[in-house]
């Protein structure tokens, strides 16, 4: 079937989103740089900054210091990133973090809280609500939020929001981004996402994995997670559950899982497992990336219980990245969380049986890599995934939410 | 299905110009991968054309090695220390140099870096055939070796340290502006956020910081090939793991490294190839991904693995 070709509004929000993405991500660039990054004119350039500058979310100024060439310089263009801003939030097992970001991805403003685990659920609206609202509260007065997003470890459904699953963070039927919602009362939505399918995000559009379109993260937590980029994407499949790599059999029959299966991923190279191998479950009164990154370093300073332990993980990880490998051919893998310190610290063995376990063909130019963005790739994650709207339509988006008036309106 | 059909990766064959191709547009999802990656065009494979992060300076890789000593005898009066060794470096790839103690990785180092002067053999830059006779000719191509020692001056700061030597002028007067920012510049490039002042003394820094800086001092030359030699060895594990992200993200600008190394750990982390030499020869040029920590182990403590290394 044909389709219509766009209109000319179509054609002019595509390029505004596309000016804004560009800056938004790459940072202040001049008229000159946009239009040949574009492949746009620069009296276009010049219309869509116009636009996007009455709106109030980029400026122009004259390029900050000495300017080595002849002739009148082209005006750089910025992002407003005090102005426009979006609120992601991480909820992990241990901890809370709220930050206030502005486009450009700038952190403007952030709150963490530590989290006792196994306390009550029902209190992480109330905590990360007022955290926000205190944000909010310091921005400028006439900053305006465009998004907000929320990082969650668990299975989340793409529809509504829903979360399915959360073995290491049970919250029951609690709709947690409906709920946030309310008690920010900003008249904006909290959309709900996995954390490692955020950071697979992240890591794509700001980290490691800039320029790389066939990527997979692999998150450690207490458990494992997993997001897929295929063709610049990230993989959801059918209701949004996909990439949950923590749940992928590795070791048949192996040590029980979470999630009632046994020998998963997370059963496996999660952080209960390395510990318990350590003969450190409990003991050393830590828990979470400190205990882990216990782990590493008493391997590293020659500890035989520890270096046994991180081998075993190392295996099982090593046959996890293998069958990712086979199946999904990445131009990368990701590890973060509490992956890096593990990757770092059994990469020779995690390799090793790559080199055994995985075909030679797929294997050849796979690249194996640190999260760029640190302990950060959920929250980066969350806030671009709260730019989104913005991004896809700058100009209806803002106008909508300049005028309380008449979206308040429910 | 193709790969040219997959929405989230088009083909582009002509001058990308979005207006005028917009009715031809398949999919009115705007895809990552229209946004995030542009075309270069003057960089194309067999017609095929390539993409590349935005914002980043790309060197092209080169098919051919950066580096490239073949035949290379080395003695000192009766001790023969390298035989007949060949070693290649690749830009945008980190090789690692292993081997025993006395195997000879040093002296390949300092040959490498114009300290020593091979007795027999060829050094080849960027496919040509150079003579190094100092490490002022190493340094002219662009070849920097950060030695085991890291050779920083105590009682200078961080600027003073990067610039020793080779001092931005302005007139009579030294740029100090000019310096400054360049080694900010070159430290946030690296990701370093915990350095604080550039005007920091260097006695005041930490193993992981003056290591870091003997890096930038390193790279603040448009350097091509950087040799670092243990650049871990007195470093404990969170910064060795600084460093491990930042010999990585070096490559990954284009760089070719050589990492010397005694961590199997370490040496997996972050390598594109390993090369051990036994003996003061060069038994295995292997890429990391096809061999296992115990064929290098067998190679590093026997010289051979298998069918790789030498013929018995």
């Amino acid at each position: 079937m044909m389709r219509a070709g766009p209109s000319q509004e179509d054609v002019r929000r595509h390029n505004l989103g596309t000016l804004l993405r560009f800056v938004h991500l790459r940072g202040p660039a001049s008229r000159a740089t946009l239009a040949e990054s574009l492949g746009l004119n620069r009296s276009t350039i010049m219309a869509l900054t116009a636009d996007l500058t009455a709106a109030g979310l980029v400026r122009e100024e004259l390029p900050r210091g000495p300017g080595r060439r002849a002739g009148r310089p082209s005006l750089v263009v910025r992002p407003e990133s005090t102005r426009v801003y979006v609120l992601a939030f991480e909820v992990g097992v241990d901890r809370l973090v709220i930050a206030r970001v502005g486009l450009g991805g700038v952190v403007l403003d952030r709150r963490e809280a530590s989290r006792t685990r196994g306390s009550d659920p029902a209190e992480i609206v109330g905590t990360l609500a007022a955290g926000a609202r205190s944000l909010v509260r310091k921005s400028e007065r006439d900053a305006v939020c465009v998004g907000a997003a929320l990082g969650f470890p668990g299975t989340v459904r793409r529809a509504d929001d829903a979360i399915r699953f959360g073995p290491n963070l049970d919250i029951g039927d609690l709709p947690l981004g409906d709920a946030l919602s309310r008690r920010l009362g900003l008249g904006l939505p909290v959309s709900v996402c996995n954390d490692a399918n955020l950071g697979a995000l992240a890591e794509h559009a700001r980290g490691a994995g800039v320029g790389c379109d066939n990527l997979i993260y692999l998150h450690g937590d207490v458990g494992v997670g997993g997001g897929i980029i295929a063709h610049g994407r990230l993989l959801g499949g059918d209701e949004g559950y996909g990439g949950e790599i923590g749940h992928m059999v590795v070791n048949p029959g192996g040590r029980p899982c979470a999630c009632g299966s046994r020998g998963c991923l997370e059963a496996e190279v999660g952080e209960r497992t390395l510990l318990a191998h350590a003969d450190r479950a409990e003991a050393h009164g830590q828990s979470g990336r400190d205990a882990v990154r216990a782990v590493v370093d008493a391997a590293d300073r020659g500890d035989i219980v520890a270096r046994e332990a991180l081998h075993r993980v190392g295996t099982w990880l090593g046959f996890g990245v293998a069958n990712l490998v086979n199946v999904l051919n990445p131009g990368l893998v990701v590890f973060g969380g509490t992956l890096r310190d593990i990757y770092l610290g059994a990469a020779a063995q995690i390799r090793s049986v790559l080199a055994t376990g995985a075909l030679a063909a797929p294997r050849e130019k796979v690249r194996l890599r640190t999260a760029a963005l640190g302990d950060d790739t959920t929250l980066v994650g969350a806030a671009e995934f709260a730019f989104a709207e913005v991004l896809a339509d700058p100009i209806q988006v803002l106008a909508r939410l300049r005028a309380p008036e008449d979206s308040s309106v429910h | 299905m193709t790969a040219g059909d997959a929405p989230g990766e088009p083909v582009y064959d002509t001058p990308r110009d979005p207006e005028a191709g917009w009715a031809d547009c398949a999919s009115w999802a705007v895809s990552a991968a229209d946004t995030l990656a542009i075309q270069d065009r003057s960089a194309r494979d067999g017609g095929v054309a390539r993409w590349e992060p935005l914002g980043m300076s790309v060197t092209p890789v080169l098919d051919a090695p950066v580096l490239d000593l073949r035949g290379i005898d080395k003695s000192f009066g009766s001790v023969k220390v390298l035989r007949d060794v060949a070693f290649t470096a690749r830009a945008g790839e980190v090789t690692a140099l292993v081997g025993d103690n006395g195997a000879g990785k040093t002296t390949l180092v300092k040959c490498i870096g114009g300290i020593h002067a091979p007795d027999a053999g060829e050094y080849r830059f960027a496919g040509a055939p150079v003579r190094i006779g100092s490490p002022r000719d190493a340094a002219a191509l662009g070849i920097e070796v950060v030695h085991q020692d890291l050779a920083l001056c105590e009682n200078l700061d961080i600027v003073e340290n990067l610039f020793l030597g080779r001092e931005r002028r302005r007139g009579l007067a030294l740029d100090e502006d000019a310096m400054e920012e360049m080694a900010r510049t070159t430290l946030s490039g690296l990701s370093v956020r915990t350095m604080g002042s550039v005007r920091r003394s260097v006695s005041t820094l930490s193993g992981g910081q003056r290591q870091t800086v003997a890096i930038a001092r390193a790279v603040l030359w448009d350097s091509r090939v950087v040799v670092l030699d243990e650049p871990s060895a007195a470093l404990g594990v969170a910064q060795t793991q600084q460093v491990l992200e930042i010999v990585r993200r070096l490559a990954d600008r284009g760089l070719a490294v050589v990492l010397i190394s005694h961590n199997m750990n370490d040496v997996f982390a972050v390598s594109d190839r390993i090369a051990v030499l036994y003996l003061g020869r060069m038994v295995a040029h292997v890429r990391t991904g096809d061999v296992t920590h115990r064929q290098i182990v067998e190679l590093v403590t026997s010289g051979a693995s298998g069918d790789l290394g030498l013929r018995r």
